[in-house]
């Protein structure tokens, strides 16, 4: 395998594997945030604290927690899954879904207010009047999605302890650019740090970019 | 005609409306008042878009929150109230205006009629493309009154109506009050320009404290304004 189609190869894995990390935890995140900022009860209000508060979570202490969790003793052990990519997009998912819960709570309990008040005024069921909510906050949820996919690209820690860095299956660019560097190569990882910068910039320039759609 | 009966409701522990009582039927009916009297909240409550704490409403006799919820929908449908500040939702003002007519689940054909007809009525319908958060003030409202014609309710509620319209608009707004009444819709308006109740009222109501504390026809109550 040639230099170019190794660093390709990484790229391109490293996308799919944060991609379906976005993905699951969006389908996850952004319904229990609408139920979040719906209830406005005190036990909702502690959930997003809580919440809140883990979003800087160490990677490491999740992966340590998913490796005991996929690890052949532990409880999902007979899933199979530790070492593969789908753990690394599992556990990037659980890493970010603080961060997306908490800032799609912040968007729709915003466009909720006025949103919900207006579909009712004219006339909406319960689901019209959600889906109103979900429609006005649309480019801030995507926003969200996005912001939350570049913190899962660019962590190492999970990707490092549920995905063990095997070659042509688990490597991602932050496990890599770590192995390389520590072998002293580096052409490979300054090559991978191009493009985890380029995404990186990609994706905040797309988020600023549905920030301001009006 | 709508009515609440001894409403209650409050934000958080503040009661806002202390036992409001008040009945819009045909006509305009202008509730005055001071800032903070409760008329915003009174004309939600009568709206169905705040369930009260105690006390009833009832819209055409229907007690609505004894209603099962698909018979609430049809009741609130009757109703339309539009808020003193223009919400406009994300799109153009042709999707604005239509916004009502969908949660109809109306065709396609008759939304785009009745839309572009209340649009022209209200002299919006060169605006119909253009983004709906671009327009000014006066724009704004004139297109959340048009997206609340569209759906052609036999009660409106209208919070301080004229509050962003210069004169031409203000006139173009009061006119189409009249019309409307002469429809025999029934027409509820908050504000606090007293003058402007002399001016279009059928039946002022004047609230304080979370209560109607009188009500009656423009001519009884001059007086007390």
């Amino acid at each position: 395998m040639s230099f170019m189609e190794e660093v390709v190869e990484i790229a391109f894995r490293s996308l799919a594997v944060s991609g379906l990390a976005t993905l699951m935890a969006s389908i996850w995140s952004i319904p229990l945030a609408a139920v979040l900022t719906h209830s406005k009860s005190r036990f909702c209000r502690t959930v997003l604290d809580v919440l809140n508060a883990m979003i800087g979570v160490p990677t490491v202490l999740i992966g340590l927690l998913l490796y005991l969790l996929l690890s052949r003793t532990g409880p999902l052990g007979i899933f199979n899954l530790l070492y593969t990519p789908l753990a690394i997009s599992f556990g990037q998912a659980i890493l970010i879904t603080p961060l997306l819960i908490s800032l799609a709570a912040e968007h729709l309990g915003r466009v909720r207010e006025s949103v919900s008040e207006l579909a009712l005024s004219l006339g909406a069921t319960r689901v019209q009047m959600a889906t109103t909510v979900i429609r006005e906050a649309g480019p801030q949820l995507v926003s969200t999605a996005l912001v939350a996919f570049n913190r899962a690209i660019g962590e190492l820690g999970v990707a490092l302890m549920v995905g063990g860095d095997i070659r042509r299956f688990t490597r991602v660019m932050t496990t890599a650019i770590a192995l390389e560097v520590e072998k002293g190569e580096f052409e490979l990882a300054l090559a991978l740090g191009g493009i985890l910068l380029f995404i990186t910039i990609l994706v905040t320039v797309a988020v600023r970019a549905f920030g301001r759609v009006r | 005609m709508i009515e609440a009966d001894s409403v209650w409701y409050s934000y958080s522990d503040k009661a806002v409306l202390k036992g409001a009582s008040l009945s819009i039927g045909n006509g305009i009916t202008v509730l005055v008042g001071p800032n903070g009297a409760g008329k915003t909240t009174l004309l939600k409550v009568m709206a169905g878009i705040y369930r009260p704490d105690s006390g009833r409403v009832f819209i055409d006799e229907e007690d609505l929150w004894a209603c099962p919820p698909p018979r609430r929908v049809e009741l609130r449908r009757r109703v339309v109230y539009v808020h003193e500040k223009p919400i406009v939702l994300r799109g153009s003002v042709f999707f604005n205006v239509c916004y009502g007519l969908m949660l109809r689940g109306l065709d396609r054909e008759e939304v785009r009629r009745r839309a572009l007809e209340v649009m022209e009525k209200l002299g919006i319908k060169a605006l119909a493309w253009k983004n709906a958060r671009e327009l000014s003030a006066g724009q704004a409202q004139l297109m959340v009154l048009a997206r609340a014609l569209a759906v052609e309710p036999k009660y409106l509620l209208l919070d301080e109506p004229l509050a962003n319209l210069d004169k031409e608009n203000r006139e173009l707004v009061l006119g189409l009050l009249e019309v409307l009444k002469s429809k025999g819709l029934g027409v509820g308006v908050a504000t606090h320009d007293k003058l402007l109740a002399l001016r279009i009222a059928d039946k002022i109501a004047l609230m304080e404290e979370g209560r109607v504390v009188v009500e009656g026809s423009p001519r009884d109550l001059k007086d007390y304004l």
